[in-house]
């Protein structure tokens, strides 16, 4: 087993760390579910994950394509559909954390997987929403994952897919904070290839909490690939990785590097 | 459903008309009806309105060849394998000459419409939406055509206060009713009533919000009675219009307990989807070029098609090689 480890590594452990035990994760497709599985498969063997199109509590053997792969489906509790998941689980405020990646994050924490550009002319053009939107609002805490590069970390997002700390409101142009306008939830963290964002208490504005100083990673690199003023005056260097997460990582839960890209 | 009902493949056009708003079962890469979708546009099919929540490969291809006037959807795209070039083209055209009309919404609002759907209401409250751009006038898709289209809603939603209880702010989103529901199952038999396996997703909601239904299914049935394992069955045969046996009419999307993901034609697939011309010249080679479905198998081969047969124990095939990036080098 080699010891050095990617920056994309680093990103899923850190990711995977944040889940717990005693929790109701529902996870997006992608990423999000490499980090799910792996806390699944360490530390967090009782959390439950699930699934918006058909999952609740699962721990795939194999690394699913999307939410309704079969892999997805293989050894799974119970095979809910969208109703119950979103519907219920999610609708009715029982999901601990939403988890899930995007094209674009700004300093709140709201998340962009619909456009760049105009919405109604758009320069790029991107798959949508899917549950991401809903998850954001409801669960009752969200962890965003994604590449740390300048023109995804913005000021501002081009479209609030899913809502952070500066929501839209109810006419649907204006913004207000999140807490006042009366939604519950909000982003806790947005792991990414460089540390582990967090968000003021008091502010909600973003800031450096740990970062990957193993790897080379400094905070004058994080603001530089950062598109708005970011505070790193609290960062710490994060825990490397453990041979066991890295190899369990690696053997178990994404061998084929489908999404690690080995 | 009667057995007289029981068609074949190149009917199914018979029974889709330009304008309807067509669901189209299944989730994104999993248990999508392609075999008859692949027949819509062999048939030359346009104006349709696509409503599923989300699409895959199907809507992006029914985009594509030309089928779809108008979309609402959640999402639509290929998960891991890549872009859905042919939506995004269509939305990111400059000069105006677009006129495919797209609305997004979200997996929960998708699920509540098509549950409003099935529970023959015209509306439901739903907590989703709030604090998104989704709820922006400006970002109605429809909005130019909701006064005089009676396919569309009159509104994309309505915020109201809960007037029960603690006056929380809800959205009222409207149900969605496809006049046709297109489902890939496992099983059906000749009543109509069908089983899947490895989830249902929405495809009974689908079914019961929707004008006529048409299953395509791996296999039909035959003489045995339903009830004999009637905890398997999820759609009632009462709600079914027409079936029709097609081996393999998922791919190449997953059928639990069948087949798998076909990762290659997603590499040609989305590669030629790129731009329009390599699109056209892959429409000729896999769809206009066949006179039939088993004619599309044949071509790709049963080399191809063994190694994605799910095996029994798990539900998928342990033996695709997943990563696109890495295909080439290995098969």
């Amino acid at each position: 087993m080699k010891t050095e480890y990617s920056n994309l590594e680093m990103m899923v452990i850190a990711a995977s760390r944040l889940l717990q035990n005693d929790q109701k994760v529902l996870v997006g497709t992608g990423i999000p579910l490499v980090a799910g599985t792996l806390a699944k498969k360490t530390h967090a063997k009782k959390m439950k994950m699930l699934m918006e199109a058909v999952a609740y509590d699962c721990d795939p053997e194999s690394l699913p394509f999307c939410v309704a792969d079969p892999r997805a489906v293989y050894k799974t509790k119970w095979l809910p559909t969208p109703v119950e998941v979103m519907g219920q689980y999610l609708q009715s405020g029982k999901i601990d954390v939403g988890f899930l990646g995007g094209a674009q994050v700004d300093k709140f924490g709201n998340l962009n997987s619909t456009c760049i550009g105009n919405y109604n002319n758009p320069v790029k053009r991107f798959e949508g929403s899917g549950g991401a939107s809903d998850i954001a609002l409801m669960a009752k805490s969200t962890i965003i994952i994604m590449s740390h590069q300048k023109r995804r970390f913005v000021d501002s997002v081009d479209f609030i897919t899913s809502p952070g700390w500066y929501c839209r409101q109810m006419d649907g142009r204006s913004q207000a904070m999140r807490n006042d306008m009366g939604l519950s939830g909000g982003p806790y963290a947005v792991v990414s290839t460089m540390g582990v964002m967090k968000f003021d208490d008091t502010s909600k504005l973003m800031y450096v909490d740990t970062y990957y100083e193993e790897l080379g990673v400094e905070l004058e690199t994080i603001q530089k690939e950062t598109g708005f003023e970011i505070d790193v005056s609290r960062a710490q260097p994060i825990h490397p990785p453990t041979p066991k997460e890295l190899e369990i990582l690696r053997t178990k839960v994404d061998p084929e590097g489908i999404y690690m890209k080995y | 459903m009667s057995a007289e009902n029981i068609i074949e493949l190149e009917q199914i056009k018979d029974f889709v008309q330009p304008g309807d708003r067509v669901w189209v079962g299944g989730w994104t890469l999993v248990r999508k009806p392609m075999a008859m979708l692949y027949e819509l546009i062999k048939a030359r099919l346009t104006d349709l309105h696509v409503v599923n929540q989300p699409g895959g490969p199907d809507t992006d291809l029914l985009i594509g060849a030309g089928c779809v006037s108008k979309s609402e959807a959640n999402y639509i795209g290929h998960e891991v394998f890549g872009h859905p070039y042919n939506f995004r083209r269509r939305l990111e055209e400059k000069d105006g000459s677009s006129d495919f009309l797209h609305d997004d919404w979200t997996v929960g609002t998708g699920t509540m419409r098509i549950l409003a759907g099935a529970l023959g209401i015209p509306f439901i409250p739903s907590k989703f939406l709030r604090g998104s751009d989704l709820m922006n006038p400006d970002n109605d898709g429809f909005k130019e055509i909701r006064a005089t289209d009676p396919k569309v809603p009159k509104k994309k939603f309505v915020t109201m206060r809960d007037p029960f209880w603690e006056g929380e702010e809800c959205i009222l989103v409207p149900a969605l009713r496809p006049d046709i529901c297109l489902l890939h199952v496992q099983e059906a038999f000749e009543d109509g009533t069908c089983r899947i396996s490895g989830g249902v997703f929405l495809d009974y909601y689908a079914a019961m919000a929707s004008k006529t239904v048409i299953i395509s299914t791996e296999k039909i049935v035959r003489g045995e009675q339903p009830k004999k394992a009637y905890d398997e069955n999820v759609i009632p045969g009462e709600i079914v219009d027409y079936i029709v046996e097609v081996p393999f009419g998922g791919h190449p999307t997953a059928v639990h307990a069948c087949y798998d993901n076909d990762p290659l034609w997603f590499q040609e697939y989305i590669e030629a989807s790129k731009d329009t011309e390599s699109m056209d010249q892959w429409l000729e080679e896999w769809v206009f070029g066949h006179d039939s479905f088993t004619n599309y198998l044949e071509k790709i081969g049963s080399k191809q098609l063994d190694r994605l047969v799910a095996d029994p124990t798990y539900g998928y095939s342990p033996n695709i090689i997943r990563r696109l990036d890495k295909i080439k080098e290995v098969a």
